[in-house]
């Protein structure tokens, strides 16, 4: 039988475009801020899942057997978890199930990345295609993200003013985010005015390179409840995959479209289930996506089931999404405003969780949190992770 | 405490030089498959897959993206853990052991025909401290071997032992690379790889897959099936830095052993195990590793070897598939070892099948000269 386990600590660097820190120290910053708010220290801390996406950006390999000594894991239990950009939500994961298996009580979960260490972050993003046939036409996630929208303009005429307005909330959400990379009051008209990088994605539909370390600490039951007076109880979770071929995840015998992420609300489905929410939209009261271009945060939220499908550009117009809306989504500003690739689905298992815990920051917080969700997704918008967090476990 | 996981099948493929005529892709479905088959179950019961493999050697960022859905993940609950292949096992248990999954497909590959598999370890180090050294694999297990020996006074002989023994072994085994055996003359007069080991003294590169089904304990028994048990695993981590490990003992290994067998019970491991299965990337590797798994005393693994204790006929087989020795599929290593222990006590090792083992021992291990390790006990 599964045992409770908690989320007590969170930890994260400031995100920005480069840190003089390698990555080692990153992951010891973020790790320290966990335990510390988790009132831990190394020594408490019986494993550590370590939170490493592709290590082409940094150009070391393996990075994770470089930080064992520097996140306190010499000696202990460690693995690296790699899904692509759902990394951070599956290491969460792991780190889940090591407590949740009845084997350890206090489990850190922690990565750093340095996404703008390489050349050019899209070059490296270019190689997790075949290399015979999508390769050379220059694929990347940015071409990837623009055939989604094109997708989606074509099955629900999404606007492009519809998706810069996913632009302006979530840059206005992230000025209330002490660690978000870009934040700031922008307009409808400054998107749209904004470069194309591949049409229909513009400059600000499009999430930064950054660089930055992520970490929670996950706690048992009787650990969490000595050392936390309100734990976010990890009350479900779930990743699913699909194919890696685009064209594979919509039309002809296909059973998704690549306009709706499907696979999502097929984890969603599971995850609620495990959390015991038959409403999503009433009883959730945050979600903090990965949504690293516009477009998607148009999918996910239809996937979470908060509206129906094709609903979300008109609802976008509205303050649904809002902080003060019906469900506040990523009120930290979302994977939109970060993307430190290795630890950004983490951040958002990290944010959600900020919520619960009652720990974000006065103008972050949103009120009366009972249930948040952080969701993750990976490789060719193929691997969706999700996680309930709540503040009482079922 | 937590319960145990049941080992219900396994998908191994035939292990070689090169594989240039089979995709990855269709290597990973096809043991994939093998596995399910050897179950007598479909895709379709399976609620989790756990894949373990390396970026770097499979020459992609983010290989899963194409290999999850060979490895039977289409629509699956998947998860991928980016150390030696043993590890999938470690976190599809977890799954497992957390109530949450019943059936899971475990998957990890290695080609290492394709890719230059020197710079990829040589880049696995930091680029200020160590990476100009231009240490890769080789000329840092000779680092653990130098350590060892000098700490024992080991001669060349004793190491040689146990590549002979384990290619003896490996003659027997039809999924084998290597095939041949070899003598101890041989595998001294083998050129030097980097001082104290000698081409011989290092495990071949090879290309392989292997995958197995986990089940839960009520799933397997809901099943009717008779299964093999997994009892007890640990794992654990050494500092990245050679200079502060003592090279010539696996501190990682032990702390991994000990977890293991205090999940499984185990405390006299000598005389408990009947066969083991471990990761001998250099002959040097298999007599730490006798060391670290409580095997014997400290500096005593050279008797186990003088004495035949763990030839395939004395009383305890160590590597009786031929270990890494013969065939070396590098980041699915442990995933291999951890099949044929399998093998061992579910009766179908064939012609290298040691009789009436009850329980088996298994070590994988990870990062450079062993800096993880993790242990596995298999009973009947």
């Amino acid at each position: 039988m599964k045992r409770n386990a908690a989320i007590i600590g969170v930890g994260q660097t400031p995100y920005l475009s480069r840190h003089n820190y390698m990555i080692p120290e990153l992951s010891q910053q973020a790790a320290l801020q966990a335990l510390d708010m988790a009132c831990m220290t190394m020594d408490d801390i019986d494993a550590v899942v370590y939170s490493m996406a592709p290590s082409e950006f940094l150009g070391v390999n393996d990075p994770d057997k470089w930080c064992v000594d520097s996140v306190g894991s010499r000696n202990k239990p460690f693995m690296r978890i790699h899904t692509g950009g759902a990394t951070g939500g599956s290491a969460a994961q792991a780190g889940f199930f090591h407590v949740a298996s009845g084997l350890y009580d206090a489990v850190l979960v922690v990565g750093a990345d340095k996404v703008r260490e390489c050349k050019d972050s899209q070059q490296v993003l270019n190689t997790i295609w075949d290399p015979m046939y999508e390769r050379q036409f220059g694929l990347n996630t940015i071409v990837m993200a623009a055939l989604q929208a094109v997708r989606r303009i074509y099955r629900y005429k999404t606007t492009e003013e519809q998706m810069a307005r996913v632009a302006v909330r979530n840059w206005k959400n992230a000025l209330n985010n002490p660690v978000a990379h870009l934040k700031g009051n922008i307009t409808v008209d400054d998107v749209m005015k904004s470069p194309y990088y591949c049409w229909p994605i513009k400059k600000y539909d499009t999430c930064p390179s950054s660089a930055g370390g992520a970490a929670i600490v996950i706690a048992s039951e009787k650990k969490a409840k000595k050392l936390s007076t309100q734990p976010a109880w990890i009350k479900g979770c779930s990743e699913v995959a699909n194919t890696v071929f685009m064209g594979d995840q919509m039309g002809g015998a296909a059973e998704m479209d690549y306009a709706d992420w499907d696979e999502l609300a097929i984890a969603a489905k599971e995850a609620y289930r495990q959390a015991g929410i038959t409403n999503p939209l009433k009883e959730i009261q945050v979600a903090d996506v990965y949504a690293p271009f516009t477009v998607c945060e148009l999918s996910i939220v239809e996937a979470l089931g908060f509206c129906r499908k094709g609903e979300s550009e008109k609802l976008n117009e509205t303050n649904f999404f809002d902080m003060d809306g019906e469900i506040a989504v990523s009120p930290s500003g979302g994977s939109l405003c970060t993307n430190a690739i290795a630890v950004t689905a983490l951040a958002r298992v990290c944010d959600a969780a900020l919520q619960v815990l009652g720990k974000a920051k006065p103008t972050m917080q949103v009120k009366n949190v009972r249930n948040a969700v952080a969701t993750g997704i990976g490789g060719s918008f193929q691997f969706h992770t999700l996680m309930v967090l709540g503040s009482d476990h079922n | 405490m937590a319960g145990k996981v049941a080992i219900l099948g396994v998908g191994m493929s035939k292990v070689d030089g090169a594989k240039k005529d089979t995709k990855l892709d269709d290597l990973i479905f096809e043991v994939a498959s093998k596995a399910l088959m050897d179950a007598s179950l479909t895709r379709k019961d399976m609620d989790g897959v756990v894949i373990a493999a390396c970026d770097e050697i499979d020459g992609r960022c983010i290989s899963s993206m194409l290999e999850a859905a060979p490895a039977g993940s289409y629509l699956k609950d998947e998860i991928k853990v980016t150390d030696d292949g043993a590890y999938g096992v470690i976190l599809a248990s977890l799954r497992i052991l957390s109530g949450l999954f019943d059936l899971s497909l475990v998957v990890s590959w290695c080609k290492m025909s394709e890719s230059p598999v020197s710079d990829v370890m040589r880049m696995r180090w930091d680029p200020f401290y160590h990476r100009d050294l231009g240490m890769n694999h080789i000329t840092s297990m000779a680092l653990m071997a130098s350590s060892y020996r000098n700490k024992y006074g080991i001669t060349d002989d004793i190491p040689a032992r146990v590549v002979v023994k384990n290619r003896k072994n490996g003659v027997k085994n039809e999924k084998a690379h290597l095939q041949t055996p070899i003598t101890l003359k041989e595998v001294n007069a083998s050129p030097i790889a980097s001082w104290p080991l000698r081409t011989l003294d290092c495990a071949p590169e090879s290309d392989g897959a292997c995958a197995l089904v986990l089940a839960s304990e009520k799933k397997a028994k809901a099943l009717g099936a008779n299964p093999i048990w997994l009892t007890g695993f640990g794992w654990a981590i050494d500092s990245y830095y050679l200079g502060e490990r003592t090279l010539y003992e696996s501190t990682s290994l032990k702390i991994a052993a000990e977890h293991a067998y205090k999940m499984a019970k185990i405390q006299h491991p000598f005389k408990e195990i009947d066969v083991a299965e471990i990761s001998d990337f250099s002959s040097y590797h298999e007599l730490i590793a006798y060391e670290g798994l409580g095997l014997c005393n400290p500096g005593k693994a050279k008797d186990l070897i003088e004495k035949g204790v763990t030839e395939k006929d004395g009383k305890l087989p160590v590597n009786p598939s031929g270990g890494l020795l013969s065939s070396n599929p590098f980041t699915a290593a442990g995933l291999f070892r951890f099949a044929e222990a399998y093998m061992q006590l579910a009766e179908k090792a064939g012609s290298h099948q040691i009789p009436d083992s009850q329980k088996a021992l298994v070590q994988a291990s990870t990062g450079f000269c062993a800096q993880g390790n993790a242990v596995f006990v298999l009973s009947k």
